[in-house]
């Protein structure tokens, strides 16, 4: 899950490790009341700060994805599917806005852009 | 703590302990192997002469025990682990004291050593009267010139390199010193005064000259 | 317990007449991981032995874990755990010995987080330390500092010239102490994308004198390189810190290397009659390099850092 965490990325690390977890809470590939690991054992075995952990479990838990609770360790909540719709609609805007400022950084136009999608997905985009 | 100096000391010097300890019980065993109760004057003479020839191991062994000992304490750290001892929680001088007081115990070994050959020598040889044994003041005098050497050269090699130089570049320039006054014709002895007080009882190295005599008149 | 596990004011050494560290100032907040960054010879180890009290400053203070160095030294080193760039320890000993050897200088010694570490390591006890491969030894010294259970953790290059296993293992061990204990981390390396994962608070040292002393976060963020396709006249009001320009297209165009860079600063520039093309991120590596080559070209629009 933790592959590729990338400290020379822009985004902080914390930002990364919530973004994992976020996208296999919402796929189910961690099922609610499932126990995460321990800020201990994930900033040891991630080699990051235990700052950074804490702070992507808070941010998590902020958003209602886990709770932390007190001497008992960490565990996934139920997602809810508004809750699951709103997560993916965030997902696919963040990949387009990505795919939009890449393509304004190459000089394409949208009309450029557009073309290559609907070639790549086989379809006309309405 | 001084069990852990203790033991590595041990480890780094047991080959020089172990070599001492056994010379220092043989010599008083080997000196006086030739004893026997039924000897003329010529016999007795020569028979002590003989136990002074032997005498002259024991300051030498003291001294050798002493200097290496001393050295090979000191040697590992002037080797680069200065920043080990020098970053333990405890301040230079009692650690400095703990490796002296390592060394002094490492010593004992070879100045029980020296007792107990000499008691047993004494007391398994055939003495004619009018000679008597000296086991106790031997392994006295023996202890007590081991640990000046050993707490000289100690105090030389604690220092810094610069300093044992400083030591030994100061006594070159004595004997050079020495040699161009010479040269130059004066009859002016300055190295004679420093020996004199040096190995002259009071001075602190009369311990090992004279006769060391285990069996005597 | 005080805001900060080591304190440095004013301080200045000099190295015979190699380099100088000049009114040194530097503090570590309790409790963080600090990098330590710089090119070889800008002075690092100096300051870390400085610290430890290896070496007796000219003027100013040193405060370790509130005790003053080196006054108070032998009382601030038992919260001290040290690990050297180049492993120290008796040859002669053998890895169980030399654990035995420095557990009796530490009240606080933890020897079964010690045993537990010799088995994590795959260290063998009965090997001679002599015998030990690099990466062995490295690990060692890494478990005698953690067995010390110290409140402050001073690593010289560390993990610089092992194997990437042995890095791991190294770093696993130290974030896993740092996460159940309270300590405070002082860590030097060229390693500069490890220390990008774990550390929160970074110092950059070049020529003896320390030119960043800031959170890692807002270092990173605030180094940019910015494409500008038309420059304001009046760099002064600009609130960022513009290091080196050099000329982009010809067309009056110019690459910008800055410092202290927030988002909301585009605004000042397009204010002051500028126009960027583009902003680019730098991580840390290339932040640092770029910092300290602004430093070696002289050129006279660079600001004084």
């Amino acid at each position: 899950m933790f592959e590729r965490l990338d400290p020379r990325s822009p985004t902080p690390l914390y930002a990364q490790i919530a973004e994992r977890l976020r996208a296999a809470i919402v796929t189910r590939e961690l099922t609610p009341a499932e126990a995460l690991p321990s800020v201990r054992q994930l900033a040891a075995s991630l080699r990051v700060n235990p700052a950074t952990v804490v702070q992507a479990y808070r941010e998590l838990e902020a958003e209602g994805f886990i709770e932390m609770r007190q001497g008992a360790g960490t565990y996934v909540r139920e997602v809810s599917p508004s809750q699951r719709g709103a997560e993916r609609e965030r997902q696919a805007t963040e990949l387009v806005r990505k795919l939009l400022t890449d393509a304004a950084r190459l000089g394409l136009s949208v009309r450029e852009v557009t073309a290559a999608v609907e070639r790549e997905l086989g379809e006309k985009v309405r | 703590m001084f069990r852990a100096i203790l033991y590595q000391q041990w480890k780094w010097t047991r080959l020089i302990v172990a070599l001492g300890t056994v010379a220092a019980f043989a010599i008083p065993l080997f000196s006086l192997r030739s004893s026997s109760t039924a000897m003329d004057h010529k016999m007795a003479a020569q028979f002590l002469a003989d136990v002074q020839s032997w005498g002259v191991l024991y300051p030498t062994l003291a001294g050798a025990l002493g200097v290496l000992l001393a050295i090979a304490l000191w040697a590992p750290d002037h080797r680069g682990r200065h920043v080990y001892s020098l970053t333990l929680p405890l301040p230079r001088w009692r650690y400095v004291c703990l490796r002296y007081l390592a060394g002094l115990t490492l010593l004992a070994a070879p100045v029980l050593a020296v007792a107990l050959g000499a008691g047993l020598a004494s007391l398994t040889a055939s003495l004619p009267t009018g000679l008597h044994a000296y086991p106790v003041g031997l392994a006295i005098r023996f202890a007590l010139a081991a640990v000046v050497a050993f707490t000289l050269f100690f105090a030389v090699s604690s220092g810094t390199a610069r300093t044992a130089g400083a030591i030994l570049g100061a006594i070159a320039a004595l004997v050079v010193l020495q040699v161009l006054i010479s040269a130059s014709g004066s009859e002016t002895n300055i190295l004679m005064p420093v020996l004199n007080a040096l190995l002259v009882a009071p001075g602190p190295f009369a311990i090992f000259t004279g006769r060391w005599m285990l069996v005597d008149v | 317990m005080s805001d900060f596990a080591v304190e440095i004011s004013h301080l200045t050494y000099r190295v015979k007449r190699a380099f100088a560290l000049e009114d040194l100032s530097l503090r570590i907040p309790t409790g963080s991981i600090y990098g330590f960054l710089g090119p070889n010879g800008s002075g690092k180890t100096t300051t870390i032995r400085l610290v430890l009290g290896l070496l007796r400053p000219e003027s100013g203070g040193i405060t370790v874990l509130g005790h003053a160095i080196p006054a108070e030294a032998p009382a601030a080193l038992a919260g001290v755990g040290y690990v050297p760039e180049a492993p120290h320890l008796d040859p002669t000993l053998t890895v169980s010995e030399a654990i035995w050897f420095h557990s009796h200088f530490y009240p606080t010694w933890d020897a079964a987080w010690a045993g537990r570490l010799v088995r994590d390591f795959e260290l063998d006890p009965r090997r001679l330390f002599g015998k030990l491969s690099k990466g062995q030894k490295g690990k060692l010294m890494m478990l005698l500092a953690l067995a010390q259970r110290p409140r402050l953790l001073v690593l010289d290059e560390p993990t610089d010239g092992l194997d990437p296993v042995v890095r791991r293992d190294m770093l696993s061990a130290l974030l896993d102490y740092v996460s159940a204990h309270e300590a405070t981390v002082f860590i030097s390396s060229h390693l500069i994308h490890e220390l990008e994962r774990i550390c929160d608070w970074v110092g950059v040292m070049d020529n003896g004198r320390l030119v960043a002393d800031v959170e890692m976060e807002r270092f990173k963020t605030g180094m940019k390189r910015l494409k500008v396709s038309k420059c304001p006249r009046d760099l002064t009001p600009l609130p960022f810190r513009v290091l080196t320009r050099t000329p982009l297209n010809g067309n009056g165009g110019e690459t910008w290397l800055v410092r202290d860079w927030a988002p909301e600063m585009a605004a000042a520039l397009t204010a002051a009659g500028g126009e960027i093309q583009e902003v680019i991120d730098l991580d840390l590596e290339e932040g640092f390099v770029e910092l300290l080559r602004s430093f070696r070209t002289r050129r006279p629009e660079a600001a004084d850092v």
